[in-house]
């Protein structure tokens, strides 16, 4: 069972910023689909002693998508998503991350924001959303600021998020006609598991040579990170089968993989390698 | 009352008429409707709420227990250590009904000074409310010092280990000898030894463990629980200081069991605090607590090595079994006498020796789990079967032709089949359908496996195994069953009901069924191994036709028909020769019961009785007959990230007679799934003896993205000695899953996982000595 | 208890299966709780923490996880549960589908199904197999290996779209 807590239910966003704030002398703590939050509440992981429902603001849920950019409201659940005709086009590999995403009551509740902030080094939605250089705003009554999705998490469950923000949008350039982002996990069983390794990639190809390369790893270490260095093996590049090799190899050595119940280091170092080189060849096949 | 003696010889009827119909289940719409009242939809005025606090380590001395803070919280009504007990024990053996010997098998009710698993009960509370139990659960105080454990069964053995039971941990052991083991080997071209492995696995049933006990107006303590085994009641009684009969058990309808709802759980526990407080208790586990207080599958660990001519025929088999019994012996030696009976296979082997050991450990307990034994051994034999038809070069399906096992036949313990065994056919059947193969493309590589098994229905017949059964018709009419018999959502009840049907000749909607009260219907034993439909059908059809036969005798009067020349359906009785010679059944019925002819049956139904095994041989009787089947399995592998996809499934199975071939569709079904589980993702991982998959999170069990569809070749021989020729299908659905699995897998990619759950993780390893 | 409303305790109109029951909990009740307590013991609890899906109800056409969900959280809504949805005499296109299929065994995790199958028909009522099976990935069931929920689910969907397309 839950222990005892305050609840409020705002219906507008500056009262909320006030709740997180201080509130009513407790900052309270913001909550969602509550896919995770209530599950960490009922094995006392975190015991908050003030919640405020974010569910009775329509305006933070929902999908934009304009001529440069898409913006996800951050209660945009996983199923919005997952149903969304628009980020079909614009964000293939979140939808793909949102199929395979917990199960259907889960993806209904469970939303973007969430995700992020839960701070899950094995989260679905934030690898592919990394690899889209997506960003992430934070609003508080001091005001609001953009934080690159990349340099949100600054170690295992810790984040640049104050108590007193929240996050308020994701949001994303959409992607050139010439480019490809892909999304790929590892996990136990096919329906409803915890990722034991996450791959997302995003590419752009101009004229057989690789303009732009992402790649994210979920799951490999104390929080989703860039293989940034493999990256940057690839940019300015024409893709060869060796260079994709040594690019994937490279990804592994960025990661800093456990040993947990889930999956050895070594399976998911090799995993990292098998999912970023099969992406990345996906990608460049695509582009060229 | 009616007295038989199972005679072996199936009866079947030319026209069955409810009997073999794929019939909607009694209990389906109440279900689907959401009107069906389980266990922990009951509640009561004045009840309280219970909670079992649990050892957080799995080896240690408790040196303070200290409950003060708890007794003190306000509208806290109790909480019980080892203390206030007056019995500290409960057996935990398998209950019987004629009183022939038990196992010493006791388990402390709670921890008086020694823990030995990870869960084991320290204290039980209950609070007027669950949030209350629970906040005076964390106001216990105690101090557990940690004691060397034993982690497997392995060091268990060794000298100096720590000893969990007994005095060497070894808490049973099965010898079997048939002929000459050393003769066998000599005559072999090859010999071919390989060891397998199995796993911790969780019943992982949706319901978990609930129960509402009370004091009743006769001062009889009443539970209603979530259980597969009311006959428990005595276990309880016993544990709590209160004869026999003053302990009443219902279980109706349990949301699933597998084998996970054998063993007393919560019952003594509600039980205790009922006599303690005199008020109503309502416990219901969390998954947590369910994962931790029930014991678990045996892991085995099974060392084959088989003696073959160049031509295939096995010439001799040596087996070593090692099971792991976790911290109590609860049903071990049972489960352990399975593997050992099982361990050939549906294979004849003349010259045979199997050496089995179930160990003590600081692991948690393992008992009961559907194919309870042989379904591990079956995960051994065929992998076996499959890398000697390799080492040979002969074809897999050939090869084991060359050695089934055929009616008449002995099996290990030198006990003749008599029954159909049908196992040709049915691999054939399976193996056939799986149809043109997948074709591989890029990554993936498809393999495809079989598997084909042995599986007992009916208890161990040492344990004189009897049910009992009820049937009385209304005088309207409508018919009743009273029976013990719990349903576990099989459709047990509602088999009973078809059977009652068919005899009396009126529809399914017509039968009413009562069951599952220990103290008011008649006692069916357990809905465990396989023997729900084969022993209490058997006692329903015996009650039914002994009140048919009278009922029928009284008709023959009123129709001037001989009463050989009648028949009764869909709720006329008629001469069969002249159809126009008829009256309503009701009509009959209410004639039967002016007449004061007697309207109801209760009947016996005793399985063969047989005396014990050799104990030097273990030559005899252990079962009353076998099922035999076969289960084929087409897969996908990931050969770089190991991953797993089932493509095709088809089972065959001789199930005697189908009584309702939708339920037996069900059980294969069900039995697939859970079968690939065993097989691909589910383990419950103990780091010494720390459960460290405590919820749904971690222990995986197949969802509807994993499973295939799968198809049900059902066979029926008639031959079965359940009601109509029945066998069984509960446990034999599962048992030859996880070995078609294994080996579709080492087909698709060269090597073998020896060792369940096959993860992607193994698979790669196998696949390169070091993962690039 | 005070009667009023704290920020701990208060007085809710929940509407379930289109009546409004009114009952009073604290902020941290889940809806699983909070059914179960007003007897809708159909919501079955399985796990607590949204791994089996047992608890699944709809809110406003959509299936949740009860267990996940506090029960302050759905006032104003619609909340159904697999007894809304239809009874013996008149059962829901999914509920006949069940039975008639044989989807049902031991039946604890059938309401839980019913509801996830129902809110996936209405986001998508031609599914395909892909479709149901990601629907219900949600929903642990041990008993029927989910062959015959496949089969009912399918059938399910053709009668609602029929029935729809009559009405």
């Amino acid at each position: 069972m839950l222990s005892g807590f305050e609840l409020d239910l705002p219906d507008t966003l500056v009262g909320v910023l006030d709740l997180i704030a201080d509130g009513r002398g407790t900052p309270a703590v913001p909550l969602a689909g509550g896919t995770s939050l209530i599950v960490d509440m009922r094995a006392r992981r975190t015991m908050p002693n003030a919640v405020v429902w974010l569910g009775k603001i329509p305006e933070l849920r929902g999908i934009q998508v304009t001529q440069d950019h898409v913006r996800l409201g951050p209660c945009t659940t996983v199923s919005d998503i997952l149903n969304s005709d628009e980020l079909a086009g614009s964000g293939v590999s979140l939808v793909r991350a949102a199929e395979a995403f917990g199960g259907q009551m889960v993806r209904n509740a469970a939303t973007v924001a969430g995700n992020i902030a839960c701070n899950s080094p094995a989260s679905d939605l934030v690898p592919p959303l990394m690899a889209l250089d997506a960003e992430v705003i934070l609003e508080s009554r001091s005001g609001s600021r953009t934080v690159a999705l990349d340099r949100y998490f600054t170690g295992y469950k810790e984040d640049v998020r104050r108590t007193d923000e929240l996050i308020t949008g994701i949001s994303w350039k959409r992607q050139e006609e010439s480019s490809v982002d892909l999304f790929h996990k590892l996990a136990r069983r096919k329906g409803d598991a915890i990722t034991v390794v996450g791959v997302a990639v995003n590419m752009a190809v101009s004229d057989g040579t690789c303009m732009r390369a992402r790649i994210a790893l979920g799951a490999v270490a104390p929080t989703v990170l860039r293989a940034k260095r493999a990256e940057s093996m690839l940019e300015g590049e024409t893709l060869t089968p060796g260079l994709i090799e040594a690019a994937a190899r490279q990804a592994t050595e960025e990661a800093s993989p456990i040993d947990d119940v889930r999956a050895s280091a070594t399976y998911r170092r090799h995993g990292i390698q098998v999912l970023t080189a099969r992406l990345l060849t996906q990608a460049w096949g695509r582009l060229t | 009352m009616t007295d038989t003696i199972p005679t072996g010889k199936a009866v079947t009827r030319d026209a069955l008429r409810q009997v073999g119909r794929p019939l909607v289940r009694t209990d389906a719409v109440g279900k689907a409707v959401g009107k069906t009242m389980y266990v922990g939809d009951h509640v009561m005025q004045g009840m309280l709420h219970a909670r079992v606090l649990r050892s957080p380590i799995a080896s240690a001395r408790l040196t303070r227990l200290d409950v003060s803070k708890a007794r003190a919280l306000d509208r806290v009504a109790c909480v019980l250590t080892a203390d206030d007990l007056e019995r500290p024990l409960i057996a935990v053996d398998i209950p019987g009904q004629t009183g022939r010997a038990r196992l010493e098998t006791d388990q402390q009710v709670l921890v008086r000074d020694r823990v030995r698993y990870h869960g084991e009960p320290l204290a039980l509370i209950a609070a007027e409310t669950v949030e209350i139990a629970e906040e005076a659960m964390r106001l216990i105080e105690f101090d557990l010092e940690p004691i060397p454990g034993v982690y497997n069964p392995e060091d268990a053995l060794q000298p100096g280990a720590p000893i969990v039971q007994g005095t060497d941990n070894v808490v049973a052991a099965q010898k079997i000898v048939k002929g000459d083991i050393e003769k066998g080997f000599r005559e072999a071209d090859r010999i071919i030894e390989n060891t397998f492995q199995t796993q911790f696995v969780e019943h992982a049933f949706l319901e978990p463990e609930v129960g509402l006990g009370w004091v009743d107006e006769n001062n009889i303590i009443n539970l209603r629980a979530s259980t597969q085994v009311i006959e428990n009641f005595r276990f309880i009684a016993d544990a709590i200081g209160v004869p026999h009969n003053r302990v009443r058990v219902r279980a109706s309808l349990v949301g699933g069991g597998f084998g996970g709802k054998e063993d007393v759980t919560m019952e003594c526990y509600i039980a205790l605090l009922v006599k303690h407080t005199g008020r109503p208790i309502r416990l219901e586990f969390t998954r947590e607590d369910s994962l931790m207080g029930h014991g678990k599958r045996h892991p085995f660990t099974m060392t084959y090595r088989t003696g073959v001519k160049a031509d295939g025929t096995i010439t001799a088999l040596e087996v070593r079994l090692i099971a792991d019994a976790g911290a109590y012996v609860f049903l071990s030696p049972y489960v352990l006498l399975y593997a050992a009976i099982a361990a050939p296979g549906p294979y004849r082997v003349d010259n045979l020796l199997i050496d089995g050991r179930a160990v003590a450990t600081n692991n948690m307990y393992t008992s009961a789990f559907r194919g309870f034994g042989a379904a591990q051994a079956a995960v051994a034999y065929e992998q076996q079967m499959d890398e000697i038809a390799m080492e040979l070069g002969i074809d897999r399906i050939e090869l084991r032709r060359r050695n089934y096992l055929r009616s008449g036949d002995t099996i290990s313990s030198n006990y003749p089949i008599e029954s159909a065994v049908w196992t040709e056919e049915c691999v054939d059947r399976a193996w056939a359908a799986l149809g043109e193969p997948t074709e591989a493309t890029g990554h993936l590589r498809i393999g495809r496996g079989v598997a084909a098994y042995q599986q007992s229905y009916g208890r161990i017949t040492y344990l004189h195994d009897t049910s009992q059964a009820w049937v009385g018709v209304e005088i309207d009419g409508s018919v009743t069953v009273r029976s013990g018999v719990t349903d576990i959502g099989a459709g047990q009840v509602s088999a009973l009901g078809q059977i009652a049907a068919e005899v009396l000749g009126v529809d399914l909607d017509d039968v009413a069924i009562y069951n599952s009260d220990s103290a008011v219907t008649p006692l069916a034993g357990t809905t465990t191994a396989t023997r729900a439909l084969y022993m209490t059908g058997n006692a329903v059809k015996v009650a039914a036709e002994a009140l048919r036969g009278r009922l029928i005798e009284r008709a023959a009067k009123s129709l001037g028909v001989a009463s050989d020349g009648i028949d009764i359906a869909d709720g006329t009785v008629f001469a069969i020769d002249d159809p126009g010679i008829s009256m309503p059944f009701h009509e009959l019925v209410k004639l039967s019961a002016a007449d004061g002819i007697h309207c109801s049956e209760l009947a016996i139904f005793r399985a063969p009785f047989s005396d014990g095994l050799d104990p030097e041989t273990g030559e005899g009787q252990v079962h009353p007959d076998y099922v035999f089947g076969a289960h084929a399995i087409e897969v996908a592998v990931d050969v770089e990230t190991g991953e797993v996809s089932i493509l095709k499934s088809v089972a065959a199975h001789d199930v005697g007679r189908a009584i309702n071939p939708t339920a037996v569709e069900g059980q294969i079904e069900g039995g697939a799934a859970q079968g690939q589980g065993f097989a691909l993702s589910e383990e419950m991982i103990y780091e010494e003896g720390r459960l460290i998959t405590p919820s749904f999170s971690e222990y995986l069990i197949p969802t509807s993205m994993d499973v295939p569809k799968v198809e049900s070749i059902i066979l029926e021989s008639g031959t079965g000695l359940g009601p109509f020729g029945a066998k069984g299908i509960g446990e034999p659905a599962l048992t030859p899953v996880a070995p078609a699995i294994a080996n579709a897998v080492t087909d698709a990619i060269g090597v073998r996982v020896k060792e369940l759950p096959i993860t992607p993780e193994k698979i790669v390893a196998a696949l390169h000595a070091e993962p690039t | 208890m005070t009667s009023e409303t704290d920020m701990t305790h208060k007085t809710l109109a929940l509407e379930v299966n289109g009546r409004v029951v009114e009952t009073r909990v604290p902020a941290h009740r889940t809806l699983l709780d909070a059914l179960r307590d007003l007897g809708y013991v159909e919501v079955k609890r399985g796990c607590e923490k949204g791994d089996c899906g047992a608890c699944a109800v709809l809110v406003d056409g959509v299936a949740l996880d009860s267990c996940l969900t506090l029960a302050w959280t759905v006032e104003g809504c619609s909340v159904t549960t697999v007894t809304g949805l239809g009874n013996r005499t008149e059962m829901h296109p999914l509920q006949e589908a069940f039975v008639e299929h044989g989807a049902i065994q031991c039946g604890y995790c059938t309401p839980g199904l019913i509801i996830a199958a129902h809110s996936m028909l209405s986001e998508n009522p031609s599914p395909s197999e892909a479709d149901i099976r990601n629907g219900l990935s949600g929903n642990l069931c041990r008993c029927t290996g989910y062959t015959k929920v496949f089969d009912a689910v399918a059938k399910a969907a053709g009668a609602m779209r029929e029935a729809g397309e009559t009405s």
